[in-house]
């Protein structure tokens, strides 16, 4: 989870988080160039005595600004569009789950291997205990395998909802009448959590998602059935 | 950008932020890609002074050197991080193959023995 103020992206948990943090790492180095050649050119421009309000031609320059951002867009663009196929690639998972948004809270379905579907409430303040976090924790936590391909179809019973985990670089919309599909792989354990990311109501903020990521020989010996 | 340390876990470097926003201390090759293009924007701009006497000329090749060298150790740099990576999770898949594998017919060091033997 973010821990307070946090401004930056979370750790990876998935590798397309972990291509999207080396993407955001490469986007981020070219933008604080230009942002640096900027703030020159503002300086420059502050500071001459050349004045001339005569100027009509400056083809060189023209050229150079136009051919130079171009092959900046075209060097930010060929890694995001490598990262935005890859999300879409199909790598035969082994567990499908269904997320279905409501106003205010979400249903999972594990209809794999039998048909457990339970509701994930956030946990009121009052119901916390010591430790617990608040309106982020909930009362029935998504159970997963790690270092297994999972497949989340997400769709809303309602209104607009949208299913996010940052750990994951996972968010996808929530729209009712229609089925959506992400992927993931996680490659570690743990307790991972995210907000629903589209506005649907006055409890749009407190319909949390935590998912708890567990080794795949104990998720098959079936802790995520015993509710 | 990471949850707290935990006790015993080595502590996050304390981030600086370049123009306020690139964290050169926990951003994989910015600081030395951003200490390598200082280096050179020094080393264009002066040179360029002391061979032209040009005061603002030496300045713009200075801030030429910084952003072409910053950029030439950028990729450089990220190129053979990125290739790291490849390694070490090739290198973590080989492990876990072999503690699952180890004495079976699927162990990968007998797999390799056999062929080399052959």
């Amino acid at each position: 989870m973010a821990h307070a103020a946090q401004v930056g992206l979370q750790d990876a948990t998935s590798p397309i988080m972990e291509e999207l943090i080396t993407f955001h790492d490469h986007a981020l180095m070219i933008i604080f160039l230009i942002c640096f050649l900027v703030l020159y050119a503002l300086f420059l421009t502050l500071t001459t005595k050349l004045t001339n309000t005569n100027i009509s031609d400056a083809q060189e320059m023209e050229t150079v600004w136009t051919i130079l951002p171009a092959i900046i867009l075209v060097l930010i663009t060929l890694p995001s569009l490598r990262i935005l196929y890859m999300t879409d690639e199909v790598n035969d998972p082994s567990l499908t789950i269904k997320s279905i948004g409501h106003q205010w809270y979400w249903t999972y379905e594990y209809t794999d291997y039998g048909g457990l579907i339970f509701n994930s409430y956030m946990l009121p303040p009052l119901f916390l205990e010591p430790g617990d976090l608040r309106l982020l924790d909930v009362d029935n936590r998504v159970v997963l395998p790690i270092e297994a391909p999972i497949r989340m179809m997400i769709t809303s019973q309602d209104v607009l909802h949208s299913w996010a985990v940052p750990t994951l670089g996972l968010k996808t919309d929530a729209i009712p009448g229609r089925l959506n599909q992400t992927t993931f792989t996680a490659t570690r354990p743990g307790v991972y959590y995210g907000q629903c990311s589209e506005i649907c109501g006055a409890n749009h903020s407190f319909m949390p998602i935590v998912l708890e990521l567990i080794p795949l020989k104990i998720f098959e010996m079936g802790p995520v059935f015993t509710l | 950008m990471a949850a707290p340390p935990e006790p015993g876990e080595p502590e996050e470097r304390k981030s600086l932020k370049l123009l306020g926003f690139l964290d050169v201390e926990n951003t994989p090759c910015a600081r030395h890609s951003i200490l390598y293009g200082s280096l050179g924007s020094v080393v264009a701009g002066f040179g360029h002074f002391l061979f032209t006497s040009e005061i603002r000329r030496s300045c713009d090749v200075g801030v030429g050197g910084f952003i072409l060298v910053t950029l030439g150790c950028w990729f450089h740099c990220r190129y053979n991080y990125a290739k790291q990576r490849i390694q070490e999770r090739i290198a973590r898949e080989e492990i876990k193959k072999k503690i699952l594998y180890e004495g079976t017919h699927l162990d990968p060091e007998r797999k390799h023995n056999g062929s080399s033997s052959n």
